[in-house]
């Protein structure tokens, strides 16, 4: 195919500034895009960024008051420890195991035994007594507990967050013993993959205020002006008596401070505009993967979706057709 | 009842041709109009569809642009593409996955440098 390579690129350059940034929160700015590559981001990182999360168990003995599919349902829904996955095989194409997508390259096993003893106190199965075969790979708060654990030396077992998500309560004489085998999976297929609690943007607020008509208003007039905002944007200064944007990005893109100018009978008291290229995120995940391996993953797995949507150059009639249309 | 599964949504089916060229995407060009066809990519929604889209409206040798979802349960897109003489379809799509991902790249190296 000798068509000329063509002309200019139209890619464009992103700017990043993080602004924050904790095991399980970040939040940072992105400039110089457009809202669909925002868009397209947040869609990646809720629903095609993989875990690893429950996905069959067979249960041995369930004298429990849930019955089993209700427990398997909970069971799938706790979020598992989850740097590995991006290296792990999805089951469905794994070639390794004998079918049953049960082996050790594309599957962690699970193991809960409890029994309630005879005491007359109410035995609370958690997260914690689910003891995995692989141990990089088990529940969040597990995970969290050990690096509390050696950080700090103080554990107890018994502290209200160190329990462990709750799976089921046993009485006496009742028994749970289940195995359970969790894959890799994403969040299309079930939520319980997906490893962002919210994944939110918006776009940076331009807000400019017009300094000769706000110098018209009273004191009063602008304290209630600065008041009708639901959230706290502008400020008084009672000194100077100046009206400044104290928080622009508190602004929520209700256009009740142009209303109440409006009402006042100064329309064009402020100006507020939304840069189209300039977007906040805030991400937080559930603690299967940390923030930043979140953003870094989902941009990852769009270039890979990206790299699928290629078409073909060695298909033979392709080529004949795009000879045929192309080439100046 | 009708409900597809809920992997269809991401797995393509095993095509006939089981080398690398699957039938993720389909091209038709149209008959009517010179330098416009139809690309169907298989297995795709709005994520991909909004970025190319958006992605060849940047070229200026694109007339027109424009991408469907031709009915929710059914998990493709079709993204129409018309062009001047001096480019043809299938090169504007090229370039603008290309781009893209140049771009993506791009901010991967932002993002490791503000860590």
């Amino acid at each position: 195919m000798d068509r000329p390579a063509a002309g200019a690129s139209y890619q464009r350059f992103p700017r990043v500034k993080i602004r924050e940034l904790k095991d399980d929160y970040a939040k940072f700015e992105l400039r110089d895009t457009d809202a669909s590559m925002a868009n397209a981001l947040r869609r990646v990182m809720i629903a095609e960024v993989p875990t690893v999360a429950i996905d069959l168990v067979e249960i041995e003995v369930n004298s429990s008051v849930l019955n089993d599919e209700f427990i398997a349902h909970r069971l799938g829904l706790i979020p598992l420890t989850s740097a590995a996955a991006m290296q792990m095989r999805f089951s469905r194409d794994c070639d390794a195991c004998d079918g049953d997508g049960s082996c050790e390259y594309c599957s962690v096993e699970f193991n809960l035994s409890a029994r309630a003893t005879d005491s007359d106190q109410t035995l609370e199965v958690t997260s914690n007594d689910l003891r995995s075969a692989d141990p990089k790979v088990c529940p969040v708060d597990q995970a969290r507990a050990y690096q509390q654990a050696l950080s700090s030396g103080d554990y107890d077992p018994n502290a209200g967050d160190q329990r462990g998500i709750l799976i089921v309560k046993l009485r006496r004489g009742q028994e749970l013993r289940l195995r359970a085998i969790a894959r890799k999976g994403i969040g299309k297929d079930h939520a319980k993959w997906s490893p962002a609690a919210t994944v939110t943007f918006m776009y940076e607020p331009d807000i400019r205020i017009n300094e000769e008509l706000m110098d018209t208003l009273t004191l009063d007039e602008k304290r209630s002006w600065v008041e009708s905002s639901p959230t706290k944007v502008f400020e008084l200064d009672p000194v100077t008596q100046q009206v400044t944007v104290s928080d622009a990005e508190a602004y929520t893109y209700d256009e009740e401070v142009i209303k109440a100018a409006e009402a006042m009978g100064k329309p064009g008291l402020v100006e507020i505009n939304a840069k189209e290229d300039s977007f906040i995120f805030t991400v937080e995940t559930t603690g299967a993967i940390t923030a930043y391996e979140l953003i870094m993953n989902a941009i990852t797995v769009l270039r890979q979706k990206l790299d699928a949507v290629r078409l073909q150059d060695d298909d033979g009639d392709l080529g004949e057709l795009g000879a045929h249309l192309g080439g100046p | 009842m009708n409900a597809p599964d809920r992997y269809e949504r991401f797995v393509v089916p095993e095509g006939t041709k089981n080398d690398n060229h699957s039938c993720r995407v389909s091209y038709e060009r149209d008959t009517k109009i010179v330098n416009a066809a139809s690309f169907t990519i298989e297995r795709e929604d709005h994520t991909i569809g909004n970025i190319v889209r958006m992605q060849l409206h940047r070229d200026p040798n694109v007339l027109f642009a424009g991408y469907k979802l031709p009915h929710p349960l059914q998990y493709k897109i079709i993204v129409r593409i018309h062009t001047t003489s001096q480019s043809s379809p299938t090169q504007a799509y090229t370039q603008a996955v290309n781009d893209l991902d140049k771009e993506l790249e791009y901010l991967k190296q932002a993002f490791e440098v503000c860590f």
